[in-house]
């Protein structure tokens, strides 16, 4: 009997130390991660063909990023009639100090994203139209091409029409398509990572 | 069918008694005309009709029994070392008279007697293998389960899930990230044993969680002197196209035993009666074994349990743009429909549980034993989205849980009868590097220290059980915010739940229970801590939102608990049983009202604007609320072979503080069973034919609709005043038909189940998913197990 207690206690013993053996108390905080999905600012800068410093920008806010806090479309697009512009963006995360810019990301995974655009009926002499979101194969002027040969739009080039426009709208929308994109990609294959609606004036 | 046994002792010399009743282990009919005989003498009884037999004039407290039938194995019932309720059953055996067998499964537990509770046996969940738990209890009335799609199923009972939800998993609380509707406990359960739905308030027993009430799992119970044995299980279903296979076996010597069983299941993409759900198939390996060593008055048991899971999540629920969430909830059909398929592809959830626990039980004189328990479980969880890095897990989380309980079941003490129990609980919760994101949920630890004291004294048809628990929870919290910066907080909880409650046999065939029990759970800490997107949605948890005095939300800073107004949520529930049997029909009537002070549940709040486009959001918020309800079952022998089972369950719940209806509440159901029992037909042993038809009510009580295009368009503006709404209106009733056949043949035990014979198209108010898709059509399932019956030769 004092043996199989003895034994039995071992055994208690036994695997109480076994079982906490792994116990870990630690006080360590998550890791820093670096937030690639938070984008808080786009910004688009039209740039004049024939003038280098004739520059129009656009600016479009989410301060909080996951948070709570509504989009604000900090400013208008204001280009002026019969105009060449070169559309080029700055996408940042912003919550982080410095700043992380989330285009050069977008640059180095151009076989997996493309950016759509949609506007007010023939804003643009070229491209004529209202835009690729609709339709995939309306006309957009990209500039800019993959390891595929298939557009980007980092780059993207447009001529205003001689018709002046009040309270008309630029859409930009980046879909996210890793393995999916190609030649025939649509606006809604994959996944949206911003999609902005500015106002657009042509005077 | 009632066959609960009784073998009580009583004390006096050489007037102890022993009362039993024999039964057949798988038919659970009464067996007459067994002998049992008194070992060591030439005493000998016989059991009569009822299969009840009675021995007096026992002069000792513990005797050893052999009790035999010509047909049957021969048992020895030691009549010490257990508790005081006790069936027999005898196991068939057709050509010799050998072999030991005793099963003594187990009773109510000490601090649930008195309160409403189910208990289902192995054989009545073997017929759909790849069943989840949450599902499988849904079969009782007043039991349903929240889902997040196909595959990630939590049990409801009277309205509560999640963490109100103890699962208690092999004597352990099962240690898993226990938040939201989209994480499933892991439990293979077709290797449990038997599993105890408890509808009250069970705290003062198991602790904070079992606030709604308890589900218990019981493992194989490792038998000793049981005969070798063997099971082979194949499994598959139309739907899915689902393929499962299964292993168990086992044996027990005269003192000690074991058991192994693995597991393997997967299952494609589901569909519903007019499209395919893409991306809805899981896979599931699981193996465990368990030992147990048994010598004069202790007992050892270890066990060890492994399960991995990949869990797809249904793809259309995925809308990253606002318009996408808005196409998605209005169509009829989702948004991305690709053909059937194995492949499981972002979002979905790769989980592992282990569990290795180790039990010691020490009869250290004749009523009264120590039991220690300690247990070890590691919980590894991550979750893909769909997102830019699709390769990294979004959630990556480690939780390692311990348990050391240590109980005292005292001896009888002015005819007192009870336990005093202590328990350690410790979880460590730690996000791994890498998921390229802000953690969900924070890295924390939990400490926990419970004693608690429960006894029941029995005055004649009168049983009463009191208990009183003391918890005393400590966290240490560490997360990090969007911007990456730390935060930290320490806090407590103390509280002190008491239950009192009463059963009486009334008479023979009918007994009332009631139990009043107060319960308390602290916030868990998604319900604290979440923040941004999870799933398809965006939420905030109570220490994440603020709003001003404009009454604007705001989410920009983590709140110290200190400074919140944030409570641990206090439960009282008051359940009333009642039971009758007589000419052949069972009634079991339950009544409940509970009230939850600072019940905490999240709530549509708005979808908001954000580069990505509109994103609904859910915040977290804590109230006042009240549940009443009802159960009832009806179980009728219409003949001796046809029997019909009616099950009805209402439950109306309110949010007391802003008098408004509760999101995501289970709808009023109503079912009606037929069982045809057919002993012997062609060349089957016996058979089994049911049919069920089953009507589940639309939600009525359900919060206002606000589409998410007038909360885009801004016509509707939401502040934290505003009344409750929901994104879709609740979806309507639907009736549904199962069928299934179950029979025996030879050594082969199968069934066929169709589930949804109609086909039905329908939409359950309880699946998240239910803003996107309609539930899986109909599904066919074949199961067969095949079963190594043991002739072993003495």
């Amino acid at each position: 009997m004092n043996r199989i207690k003895r034994f039995s206690l071992v055994m208690l013993v036994l695997s109480a130390i076994a079982m906490s053996a792994c116990k870990k108390e630690d006080d360590a905080a998550p890791a820093e991660e670096n937030d690639e999905e938070i984008i808080t600012d786009v910004k688009l800068i039209f740039t004049n063909s024939a003038d280098k410093d004739d520059i129009v920008e656009a600016r479009a806010q989410d301060p909080d990023g996951a948070g709570v806090q509504e989009l604000k479309i900090l400013d208008e697009i204001n280009l002026d009639t019969s105009k060449t512009y070169v559309l080029t963006l700055e996408v940042m995360n912003n919550l982080t100090d410095p700043g992380e810019s989330i285009g050069d990301e977008i640059e180095e995974e151009n076989d997996e994203h493309q950016l759509y655009f949609s506007f007010s009926n023939d804003a643009f002499s070229n491209p004529l139209g209202d835009g690729n979101i609709d339709d995939y194969a309306d006309d957009v002027r990209y500039n800019d091409t993959d390891a595929n040969g298939n557009p980007v739009g980092l780059s993207t080039t447009w001529t205003t029409s001689s018709t002046p426009l009040t309270g008309g709208t630029f859409t930009i929308r980046l879909q996210h398509q890793p393995d999916i994109k190609s030649a025939t990609s649509e606006a809604t294959d994959g996944d949206t990572d911003f999609e902005l609606t500015f106002v657009l004036n042509i005077n | 069918m009632a066959w609960p046994i009784f073998a009580f002792s009583q004390a006096d010399s050489c007037t102890f008694s022993f009362d039993g009743k024999v039964v057949d282990i798988e038919t659970k009919e009464p067996i007459p005309f067994v002998t049992i005989k008194l070992n060591g003498t030439d005493k000998f009884t016989h059991t009569n009709f009822e299969g009840d037999f009675h021995f007096d004039s026992l002069c000792t407290q513990n005797n050893t029994f052999s009790i035999s039938c010509y047909g049957y194995c021969t048992s020895v019932c030691n009549q010490e070392h257990h508790d005081q309720l006790h069936p027999i059953f005898l196991n068939q055996q057709v050509t010799q008279l050998e072999t030991v067998l005793l099963h003594v499964p187990k009773n109510e537990k000490t601090g649930t007697k008195t309160i409403a509770q189910v208990r289902i046996e192995k054989s009545e969940f073997n017929n759909n293998p790849a069943q989840s738990l949450a599902s499988m209890m849904a079969e009782q009335e007043g039991v349903t389960f929240a889902s997040t799609g196909s595959n990630v199923q939590l049990p409801v009972i009277h309205g509560l899930y999640g963490n109100r939800i103890l699962i208690l998993n092999n004597g352990l609380k099962h240690g898993f990230q226990n938040w939201g509707t989209d994480h499933a406990p892991e439990i293979d359960v077709s290797s449990a044993n038997a599993i105890t739905l408890i509808k009250g308030a069970a705290g003062v027993r198991y602790g904070p969680e079992a606030l709604g009430g308890a589900i218990i799992i019981e493992p194989n119970p490792l038998h000793l002197n049981e005969p070798f044995y063997a099971k082979i299980g194949l499994g598959a279903e139309t739907n899915g196209r689902g393929l499962s296979s299964k292993l168990a076996g086992g044996q027990g010597f005269k003192k000690w035993s074991y058991f192994i069983n693995g597991n393997l299941t997967k299952i494609g993409d589901r569909h519903t009666s007019d499209y395919q759900l893409s991306n809805s198939g899981k896979e599931e390996t699981s193996f465990g074994f368990g030992t147990r060593y048994h010598h004069k008055n202790w007992d050892i048991k270890i066990h060890y349990s492994n399960l991995n899971q990949k869990l797809a999540l249904l793809r259309s629920a995925i809308a990253e743009s606002g318009n996408a969430f808005v196409k998605a909830i209005n169509s009829n059909e989702p948004t991305f429909i690709t053909p059937f398929s194995y492949d499981i592809n972002a979002p979905y959830q790769l989980t592992g549980h282990q569990l290795l626990k180790s039990e010691i039980n020490w009869w250290y004189s004749d009523d009264a034993k120590l039991t220690f328990q300690v247990g070890k479980q590691v919980n590894n969880r991550k979750e893909y989205d769909v997102r830019r890095n699709i390769d990294k897990p979004i959630i990556d989380l480690d939780l390692l849980t311990s348990d050391y309980q240590l109980e005292w079941k005292h001896p009888s003490w002015f005819k007192l009868n009870g336990v005093l129990g202590l328990q350690a609980f410790v979880q460590d919760n730690d996000n791994n590097p890498g998921t390229g994101t802000s953690p969900f949920v924070p890295n924390y630890n939990t400490q926990r220290y419970s004693a608690y004291l429960i006894e029941s004294r029995k005055f004649g048809k009168n049983t009463f059980e009191a208990g009183l628990r003391l918890d005393n929870e400590n966290n240490n919290v560490r997360g990090r915010e969007s911007n990456q910066s730390i935060f930290r907080d320490k806090y407590s909880f103390t509280n002190l739940s008491s239950s009192i409650g009463y059963v009486r046999e009334i008479s023979k065939n009918s007994s009332f229970r009631t139990n009043i029990g107060t319960a308390w759970r602290p916030p868990n800490m998604a319900e604290l801590y979440s923040f941004g997107q999870h799933g398809f949605q965006s939420s905030f948890g109570l220490l994440r939102h603020t709003s001003n005095s404009e009454n604007v939300l705001s989410t920009d800073r983590v709140i110290a608990m200190s400074e919140s107004a944030t409570q641990a949520e206090q439960g009282y529930k008051f359940i009333n049983e009642f039971h009758t049997h007589k000419n052949k029909s069972t009634h079991t009537l339950s009544v409940y009202s509970h009230y939850i002070k600072n019940y905490i549940y999240d709530r549509p709040y708005a979808v908001i604007g954000t580069v990505r486009g509109p994103m609904p959001v859910f915040i977290y918020e804590q109230a006042d609320a009240f549940f009443i309800g009802t159960d009832y079952s009806w179980k009728i022998d219409w003949t001796k072979q046809l029997s019909g089972n009616l099950g009805f369950s209402y439950l109306y719940s309110q949010n007391t503080s802003k008098n408004e209806a509760l999101i995501k509440q289970a709808p009023v159901a109503l079912h009606y069973q037929l069982i045809w029992k057919q002993a012997k037909f062609w060349f089957f042993e016996s058979s089994k034919v049911s049919a069920k038809p089953s009507y589940t009510f639309q939600q009525y009580h359900a919060p206002q609709t606000i589409s998410p295009e007038k909360l885009i368009d801004g016509s509707v503006l939401i502040t934290p005043e505003t009344e409750i709404f929901d994104f879709k209106d609740a979806p309507e009733g639907y009736f549904l038909i199962d069928l299934a056949w179950h029979f025996t043949w030879k050594n082969i035990e199968g069934s066929i189940a169709v589930n949804n014979v109609l086909n039905t198209s329908y939409r359950s108010y309880l699946n998240e998913m239910r803003y996107f898709v309609d539930e899986p059509g109909r599904n066919l399932l074949f199961s067969f197990n095949y079963l190594f019956k043991h002739t072993k030769d003495e």
